[in-house]
C-alpha cells in the first residue's frame, strides 16, 4: 500500500493530541530497538498500543471482524514503516493517524465515498437529528453516562460517527479531519454538530430504543 | 459553516442555531461560558439547555479515549504469520514471537 497515500508525514499535532498522548515508560527505547529489528521490541509496542488501536478501529467501523482486520493491518504497516518515525510527534499520535488513514482507505474500497462527505455519507432524513431545539423538559440531566454514550455513538450513522470519534474522542482538530476525510473544515464542523445533536436525541430516548444490541453487533 | 458572526444583541434562536457549530468550534468549545452569549442564553433557556447537553456529550466523549476493548489473540497470531510469510528478505522485517 502506498505509504504516501496514508499521509505518514508527521504534521505538527494539535496540543490536545499531545496532551492526550503522553510518552509511555519504555516506549522510546522499544521504538529505537524495533527500528533496529528487535522482535521483542515489536511485541512490546503491540502490547502497549493494541487496545487503543483496536478500540479506535471498532469505533470507526462498528464491526468486530473489520476492526480486528484493520488492527492487524495497522500493526503490519507499523512494523514495516517504523523506520520512518522520526519522533517529531508523539508515537501514539503517529500510530493513530496511520490507523485512521488505513480505516478510511478501507472504507473507500468498500465504496463509502468520503470525498463527497456531505452528499454520500450524510445520513438519510430519518437518521438526521430532529430540528427540535429542545424544550426544557427533555434536556439531559447535565451528565451523560459513559456506557450509554458508547452505545449511542455505536448507533450513529457512519458519517456522523466518524467525525465525532475523530474530533471529540481522538482529539483531532477540524482542519486535520478535513484533510483526512478530504472535505472542508466547515463540513467537519457541521457533521460534528449534527452528530452531537443526534447523540442528544438518542440519549434522551428510553433505554430499549437508545441501545443497539451491543457495540459489537453494530455494523456499518 | 458561516463566514461572519451575528450581532449578539439582536440574535434570534434561528441565528443561534445557525452559528452554534462555529461557537463550539471557536474558543475552548464551551459555549456556556462565552461572555458574548450570556445575555442570550439567559433569555433563551431552551438554547441554554441545548448548549448544556451538547457540552455534556462532548465532555463525556473525552472519557471514551481510554480504550475498553481488546482485540482477540488471533490478531497477534495473524500478524506473526503474515510477517513469517513475507520473510525478512521481503521487507527486512524481524518476526516478533511474543506479546
Amino acid at each position: 500500500m502506498d505509504v504516501q497515500g496514508l499521509q505518514m508525514t508527521q504534521n505538527t499535532p494539535s496540543p490536545g493530541v499531545f496532551k492526550r498522548n503522553p510518552p509511555i515508560a519504555g516506549e522510546a527505547e522499544a521504538i529505537e530497538a524495533a527500528k533496529n529489528g528487535d522482535a521483542e521490541a515489536f511485541s512490546k509496542l503491540y502490547a502497549l498500543h493494541k487496545r487503543r488501536v483496536y478500540t479506535l478501529c471498532l469505533r470507526m467501523l462498528g464491526n468486530v471482524s473489520e476492526a480486528e482486520d484493520m488492527t492487524q493491518e495497522a500493526f503490519l504497516h507499523l512494523f514495516r514503516k517504523i523506520g520512518s518515525f522520526r519522533g517529531e510527534s508523539a508515537f501514539s499520535t503517529w500510530l493513530h493517524r496511520l490507523t485512521v488513514n488505513l480505516v478510511l482507505m478501507h472504507l473507500r474500497k468498500k465504496g463509502l465515498n468520503l470525498v463527497s462527505l456531505e452528499e454520500t455519507i450524510n445520513p438519510s432524513e430519518e437518521d438526521a437529528p430532529k430540528r427540535d431545539f429542545g424544550s426544557r423538559d427533555i434536556h439531559l440531566t447535565g451528565s451523560v453516562d459513559r456506557v450509554a454514550l458508547e452505545r449511542a455513538v455505536a448507533s450513529l450513522p457512519p458519517g456522523y460517527r466518524m467525525v465525532f470519534v475523530l474530533h471529540d474522542v481522538e482529539g483531532f482538530e477540524h482542519n486535520e479531519i478535513a484533510t483526512m476525510l478530504e472535505c472542508s473544515t466547515g463540513n467537519s464542523k457541521s457533521q460534528l454538530h449534527k452528530a452531537r445533536l443526534k447523540l442528544r436525541e438518542l440519549l434522551r430516548q428510553p433505554e430499549p430504543t437508545a441501545q443497539p444490541a451491543s457495540l459489537k453487533e453494530v455494523t456499518v | 459553516m458561516t463566514d461572519s458572526l451575528p450581532d449578539f444583541d439582536t440574535m434570534t434562536q434561528a441565528d443561534f442555531e445557525k452559528y452554534l457549530p462555529d461557537f463550539f468550534a471557536n474558543g475552548d468549545g464551551h459555549v456556556s461560558t462565552d461572555p458574548r452569549l450570556q445575555t442570550f442564553l439567559k433569555n433563551n433557556p431552551d438554547c441554554a439547555a441545548l448548549v448544556r447537553d451538547l457540552e455534556a456529550i462532548a465532555d463525556q466523549a473525552r472519557s471514551l479515549f481510554e480504550p475498553t476493548e481488546d482485540p482477540s489473540d488471533a490478531v497477534w497470531s495473524n500478524i506473526q504469520n503474515k510477517l513469517k510469510q513475507q520473510g525478512p528478505e521481503d521487507d527486512d522485517l524481524p518476526i516478533p514471537q511474543t506479546v
